[in-house]
């Protein structure tokens, strides 16, 4: 059997270890051509007429593209008309080892049937491996061995030229060296721009060119800008030295010569270190890995308070250099004369860019003609990026993408290339897709790999899976949601047992039945890690034939579950806890109001209704025990959107109003996980994926006992419970909102609630929940973590089997940082969508006057929340043109004095709300005064009806 | 972001090719020969790609060392592991005596004496040492290997040749001979030795975690997978037999 | 050490035999047996060398490893020696019973080798007082029949002659921090000068004569034997009487001489063949334990 190959051993040297691999060399790799008859394959990938109109290529051609063609155009490569390409391993691998992001987007082209893209095993096949020579860098062999591969399909193809007339094989590299071999052994070779711009009929592909070495000359002038950066091995040595300093680089918002470099220390022990000036920022851009050295300590400075945007237009390069130096000096000068100052730096070498695609629009360039234009990113902590297009004037009013291809240190701004187009700024379908770029939500269409995993349909449930299973489809179970709700994942059940006890059974979709670790659909949705809700949209972390169809509990079919099943008494003490992967067939999907309107009917006795009130007395026994442990009952506004069903244009907002199911469903979902945490734990003390939610540090609450304090009333907050029962006693008469309001300033002291491996943590209590456990186990649909916590307990009562890395504690650890990572970032994508909506709302109203509350207290200005919009705004009180009115701001109240009135937290105020729109990226809500009446500085009530105005586009 | 080993190797790319070229169900090239050493009774050498392994046998003879060793029913199988200092890619402190050779000593041992006949030589002892020259993987089953032609050399009866492999459980496939490469990339592996006329397993040892459905699959690959060793070391017992009957027949 | 019992009678003849310069195996009393050599046999190792002597049989691996100078010589690297009697010479070794030889053997390789004399040790330095080369030469004992030391010390010398220590590069900063790059090309390696690398050669005391490669069965007939180390030059560099019993001065100097000469025509052949072997390059078809 392994008669066919050679026996090459490979060499390599790691630290001072030495390595031997041995690498086999086969005779059974095909070329995966159509055409061929030689080659055994059973479907060949590669079609017979490969045609692309090219003025280069007349003739019907494979193309070879080389590993630095493929990390900087996959932009290219991924648009449909690319066809018939050949992915060496070579390059594969290459690029798997450079970059990550691509090497994935790649493996999708791959999987894609249409693009027909061959994966060639080059190294394996006795005739394309070659060996290192002598003198021969890396790079370099690795080149070689591209061409040697294309040599071989070259003349291989001929062979099978039989039908196919002069089907060639075109290797696609940007290096000359390179080129030059590859030409003088006979191959056909192109530079990739060339080729693109030899495509007839494709002329919106050469926008997305990202921009060569060559290239980047033109553009830029050739004086030195910035310092050079050092190499990458000098800076591991003064990292290591303790020269430099490694951390992650983040822009500041407001001023575009100012960042801090965040360098995680030891535990706890983290430093940032500012820096300013463009020297000093020497080209990186928000999110790079880059190294620092400090400045002596004589040149340390204080971070500016000077709000700073770079809005120089893409002038003459001189003249912008002079209105920079005598910006970066007013800074210098601001900065002196502070006393606070910090640790200062200045970046000497970038060790890992984090560039990915920017979302921006573009800013045409004053000559009518030119084909160079600058970018500015939605995102102010990225730089403008300077890239060519000649479709400038249809782009112009359009939200696009942008990667950076390059930053050389002659050039003021980046060099980039155009991705797409998103659409017209402004429209909701464009803004919802820049959210989701922005908060880098994978959002794409699931894959052909993904979907290649969904189940046949029709589906029904085997009798194998039957047998498996605990058959439950006669229990009186049901679900409650929220209306439209389609993604159910979780039913629940109560009956009275014989023995006077009762039954409560929680069943989850069994969503890990379908979803087979290590499988793409399972790698893509622990890529995603969440469903994220916007308003009105819904990006889904499995397809949606599971999301809303096999896994979701719907009434009246059978659905497989996991099933939560406890025994308790009348008192809701648990006296049997049991899991059971389950089959189910749910009597009612019901809403929060039906199910409330039916337990309240005194006239209804029916099974379901009877399930119901059973489950509902038992919530409040549970959640008072909950409380009286010390469990948190906060608030936080959540705004609900009437949407008007034609236009999808929002219509009326209004709060969320929570009834007595709502809480009746909470509270025994939260049952289930903290009894499902248990058993994963007792069961994997070391790999169990748990979620915990650390006590906040006492300085956390300063904000809310000063704002307590102002009204005299006390909260303690040496525990949870101190804490619950301190704002519930807390009232002031004649202020009905005051508890509320201290509720919401109490949720923002709290820290984040963060999964982890049990394996890599001491601490696992819950705060909030004041439980000493917790998990998520009941919505696997649309949360990662469940479909973790499912395969676990799986495992735990031998339902299931276990893979390497479920057990792995490391591999557990890294995945809970990418779920944290999705979370916080979904959380933000729903509220910019709230708020984007919000200004839909508001533009389409006008102006507003309403009544509201001052939330915190700045030193020049104050945040006032809405209660009726769930809105909060700034109210500001100075002005960038004009001299601002007198302020006082005293940090012990915390109080505002501006002019003779004085603003406490909690103060009651009128405000009139607009929307401003002048920057069409960064459209607001303006709040501004109408009471208290200060002169000068608050503004007469306007026209509550007005006309909506349209926003002005500016420029 | 992170996601799943993206940072390790890829241990089967999607082509079905592993990290050295083979495809999951291949052996590494074995290569053996017998009789390499004069003074032991019988001794022979074998490698499995880059996992090399030196075996030689003596007796059965009498007890060596303490009395109580002594069977009356059957010779006592004494065995030895060791690795060569410089057979790892970072040099070993020792050769022998660590807590992992000890275990693979008793390993060996109880595997030969699930094979030899020692009923045939009551009160005697067999000694089979085994020291392994290179290490890529898979140590015990090459040890075996060797151990078995050892024996074979040395004239000793067995029930039938013991054949041992290693296999690993990747993206639900079963991998035949893991290399070292594949063996520390957080493989699930087992390992099993197997006398394949009967079918019989003499040791199996599986110290990762591995759900019950799957260890079916992953035994009856590791079955086929000794059953191919097994056929080279045939190969290798006649062609030696061949060989010495030509220098010593005529 | 291995060792044989050999009758009252075999001893007789065995001297007689001697006494006439004719050995059992029908040598002369400073002929060597069949000697072979192969370089490169552990291909994880940085040099190695499998060499057999009669029935005699060692493996010499050496890895080189990035250590810290010894504080007297800041300027040197150095080799470590460790011998490994294995069970698979001989059952005696078996456990523990291999180390006292393991100890003896690997003590005189160290003071032979381990010397600026044999080896250029200064080549091995990286920064001075900071890194050096440590050479780890680990032998394998794997067939005893007399002559450990000639064969063991033929080994050495063919491996240090294969060993091939990666190339680093040395980036210091301002500060004068300093930072090893081992280079990323395979073949970017460094030789080590072996022309000085002594040999040993045992000579045997049996009956009045003395000699060379000396089998198990003619050692059982010796009282004592000296051993020799001696370079291509002809050049003594170490000796050392070893054995139980006693040498008069006489008779050491007779066995010095005879170890000079022996030795400074072991030298020749074996670069010759070292250098022959070398020359084939990838071309060479490896035998190992194969052949």
């Amino acid at each position: 059997m392994l008669k066919s190959k050679t026996f090459v051993k490979k060499t390599r040297a790691g630290g001072v270890m030495k390595i031997v691999r041995e690498h086999y060399l086969r005779d059974d790799i095909w070329c995966g051509s159509e055409i061929c008859a030689e080659c055994k394959q059973e479907s060949a990938v590669l079609q017979t007429d490969a045609s692309i109109e090219s003025d280069l290529c007349s003739y019907p051609h494979y193309v070879i593209p080389d590993t630095n063609v493929v990390l900087h155009q996959i932009d290219v490569l991924e648009d449909p008309v690319i066809r018939n390409v050949i992915i060496l391993q070579t390059v594969l691998q290459e690029v798997r080892h450079r970059s990550a992001p691509v090497y994935k987007r790649l493996k999708d082209i791959i999987h894609e049937q249409e693009k027909h893209f061959y994966t060639f095993t080059n190294e394996h096949h006795r005739e394309t491996f070659i060996e290192r020579e002598p003198g021969e860098s890396a790079n370099d062999s690795n080149d070689r061995a591209i061409r040697v591969a294309a040599k071989w399909y070259s003349q291989h193809l001929k062979k099978a030229e039989s039908e196919a007339d002069g089907l060639k094989v075109v290797l696609l590299t940007n290096d000359q060296g390179n080129k030059q071999k590859a030409e003088e052994s006979g191959l056909l070779v192109y530079r990739f721009e060339e080729y693109i711009k030899s495509l007839l009929g494709n002329p919106e592909l050469v926008d997305r060119l990202a921009l060569s070495n060559d290239d980047k000359h033109d553009i830029t002038s050739s004086k030195v800008l910035f310092p050079e950066h050092l190499h990458l091995s000098r800076i591991q040595a003064g990292i290591k030295s303790g020269t430099f300093l490694q951390g992650t680089f983040r822009a500041s918002r407001d001023n575009y010569l100012e960042a801090t470099v965040f360098v995680q220390g030891e535990g706890e022990d983290s430093t940032e270190v500012l820096i300013q000036g463009l020297q000093n920022l020497n080209r990186a851009v928000y999110q790079d890995l880059v190294a620092v050295q400090l400045l002596p300590r004589s040149q340390w400075v204080a971070p500016s308070s000077v709000v700073l945007q770079d809005e120089g237009a893409a002038k003459d390069d001189n003249e912008e250099d002079k209105e920079e130096e005598d910006e970066e000096k007013s800074l210098r000068i601001s900065a002196a004369a502070e006393a606070a100052r910090k640790p200062t730096g200045q970046i000497v070498g970038i060790i890992k860019r984090n560039w990915r695609p920017f979302c921006g629009m573009l800013n045409l360039s004053q000559i009518k003609e030119s084909t160079r234009h600058l970018f500015t990113p939605a995102d102010r902590r990225i730089p403008r990026i300077r890239i060519e297009t000649r479709q400038a004037s249809t782009l112009a009013g359009q939200r696009i993408m942008v990667a950076i291809d390059g930053w050389p240190k002659h050039s003021r701004y980046p060099n980039g290339h155009f991705v797409r187009s998103l659409g017209n700024a402004g429209d909701k379908e464009t803004e919802q897709e820049v959210l989701l770029l922005e908060h880098d939500i994978p959002h794409q269409a699931f894959s052909q790999a993904v979907l290649s995993f969904l189940p046949k349909m029709p589906w029904a449930i085997t009798p194998e899976d039957m047998g498996r299973r605990e058959d439950l489809r006669l229990l009186t179970v049901c679900s409650v949601d929220p209306p439209g709700c389609t993604d159910i994942d979780d039913a629940l059940h109560c009956r009275e047992l014989d023995n006077g006890n009762l039954e409560v059974g929680v069943h989850i979709a069994d969503v890990s039945h379908f979803i087979r670790p290590g499988n793409a659909m399972d790698k893509e949705a622990a890529s995603r890690g969440t469903t994220v809700y916007l308003c009105g949209k819904r990006i889904d972390m499995v397809p949606e034939l599971l999301s809303s169809n096999l896994c979701s509990l719907r009434s009246n079919v059978e659905r497989l579950a996991f099933s939560c099943i406890w025994e308790m008494n009348h008192k809701a003490e648990i006296i049997k806890t049991r899991f059971t992967k389950s089959v189910i067939k749910s009597k009612a999907s019901l809403t929060y109001a039906e199910a409330q309107m039916m337990i309240d009917d005194s006239t209804k006795n029916d099974d379901i209704t009877k399930s119901l009130r059973g489950l509902n007395k038992l919530a409040k026994v549970l959640k008072r025990k909950r409380i009286e442990k010390g469990a948190l009952t906060l608030s936080s506004l959540e705004v609900r959107f009437h949407i008007d069903s034609e236009t999808h244009d929002p219509i009326d907002l209004q709060t969320k109003e929570l009834m007595e199911t709502n809480s009746m469903v909470e509270e025994f979902m939260l049952l289930a996980n903290i009894s499902v945490a248990r058993k994963i734990y007792d069961e994997f003390p070391d790999c169990a994926m748990l979620r915990k939610h650390p006590a906040p540090p006492p300085s956390n609450y300063d904000i809310l006992l000063k704002a307590a304090k102002s009204k005299d009333v006390e909260i303690h907050t040496d525990s949870a419970k101190a804490l619950a029962d301190s704002l519930d006693v807390a009232r002031v008469d004649g202020f009905p909102y005051f508890n509320t309001l201290l509720r919401i300033l109490a949720t923002r002291c709290m820290m984040q609630a963060v999964y982890f491996c049990s394996g890599m943590d001491s601490d696992f209590h819950h705060y909030g929940l004041a439980s000493a456990i917790y998990t998520h186990f009941t919505s696997p649909i649309r949360r990662y973590a469940d479909i973790i916590v499912h395969r676990l307990l799986a495992v735990a009562i031998a339902a299931d089997s276990t893979y390497p890395d479920l057990m792995d504690k490391q591999k557990q650890s890294a995945l809970s940082i990418n779920l944290n990572y999705r979370h916080k970032m979904s959380q933000y994508a729903q509220r910019a969508s709230v708020a984007f909506h919000t200004q839909l709302f508001f533009k389409s109203r006008g102006i507003l006057n309403e009544e509201g509350f001052v939330l915190f207290v700045r030193k020049n200005a104050i945040i006032v929340l809405i209660p009726k919009f769930g809105l909060e705004g700034t109210v500001f009180f100075d002005a960038k043109d004009k001299a601002g009115p007198n302020l006082h701001f005293d940090e012990e109240g915390p109080t505002l004095k501006v002019e003779q009135h004085t603003f406490h937290i909690f103060d009651m105020v009128k405000v009139t709300i607009s929307l401003d729109a002048s920057n069409i990226q960064h459209q607001k809500i303006r709040m501004s005064l109408i009471e208290p009446v200060i002169s000068g500085v608050s503004v007469p009530a306007p026209d509550v009806e007005p006309l909506a105005k349209k926003p002005k586009l500016d420029r | 972001m992170v996601c799943g080993n993206m940072a390790g190797l890829e241990l089967l790319s999607d082509q079905g090719y592993r990290l050295d070229g083979r495809k999951a169900s291949e052996l590494r090239k074995v290569q053996a020969r017998m009789g390499v050493f004069a003074q032991a009774d019988g001794s022979a050498y074998l490698e499995q790609g880059n996992t090399k392994a030196l075996a030689v046998v003596y007796g059965p003879h009498e007890i060596r060392g303490s009395r109580s060793w002594i069977r009356h029913d059957r010779a006592v199988i004494n065995c030895q592991y060791s690795m060569a200092t410089f057979s790892t890619a970072e040099r070993k402190r020792r050769p022998h005596g660590d807590r992992k050779s000890t275990e693979m000593s008793l390993h060996l041992k109880q595997t030969f004496e699930a094979a030899v006949m020692t009923q045939l030589y009551p009160r005697s002892q067999i000694d089979i040492y085994v020291k392994i020259l290179q290490s890529d993987g898979g140590n015990y089953s090459v040890c075996v290997n060797a151990a078995t032609l050892a024996v074979i050399d040395a004239g000793i009866p067995m029930r039938d040749y013991v054949c041992a492999c290693s296999v690993g459980f990747v993206d639900e496939t079963p991998l035949a001979d893991l290399c070292y490469a594949e063996e520390s990339g957080g493989v699930s592996s087992l390992a099993l030795a197997l006398l394949p006329r009967g079918g019989q397993i003499a040791l199996l040892q599986m110290d990762a975690r591995l759900h019950q459905d799957h260890l079916d699959a992953l035994i009856e690959a590791a079955m086929t997978a000794c059953k191919g060793v097994g056929k080279v070391l045939d190969e290798v017992v006649r062609l030696h037999l061949k060989e010495v009957s030509v220098l010593t027949g005529e | 050490m291995a060792t044989v019992k050999v009758s009252e009678a075999e001893k007789v003849y065995i001297l007689h035999g001697i006494r006439d310069d004719l050995r059992v195996d029908g040598r002369g009393c400073e002929d060597y047996r069949h000697v072979e050599i192969e370089t490169d046999v552990v291909s994880n190792t940085d040099g190695s060398a499998k060499v057999t002597l009669g029935d005699t049989a060692v493996l010499v691996g050496i890895k080189a490893d990035i250590g810290k100078p010894r504080p007297m010589v800041p300027n040197e690297g150095y080799l470590e020696f460790f011998v490994d009697c294995s069970a698979n010479a001989t059952p005696e070794f078996e456990g523990r019973g291999g180390e006292e030889l393991g100890t003896e053997l690997s003590n005189t390789l160290y003071k032979v080798f381990n010397n600026k004399h044999s080896v250029d040790l200064k080549s091995l330095c990286i920064s001075a007082g900071e890194h050096c080369w440590v050479l780890y030469v680990d032998v394998l004992l794997l067939q005893c029949d007399g002559n450990l030391y000639d064969a063991i010390s033929v080994a050495i010398k063919a491996a240090l002659f294969n060993t091939k220590i990666p190339k680093v590069h040395i980036s210091a900063d301002e500060e004068g921090a300093k930072e090893i790059e081992l280079s990323d090309d395979p073949y970017d390696c460094m030789r080590l000068d072996v022309e000085n690398v002594p040999c040993i050669v045992t000579l045997c005391k049996v009956g009045h004569r003395h000699v060379v490669d000396v089998t198990l069965q003619e050692k059982a007939c010796s009282v004592a034997s000296l051993i020799i180390s001696v370079t291509h030059t002809g050049t003594v560099t170490c000796t050392r009487k070893l054995g139980g019993g006693s040498l008069d001065p006489e008779s050491i100097f007779e066995m010095t001489e005879a170890g000079k000469r022996v030795g400074k025509a072991l030298h020749a052949p074996l670069m010759k063949l070292l250098r022959q072997e070398e020359s084939l390059g990838k071309t060479r078809q490896k035998v190992g334990f194969l052949g």
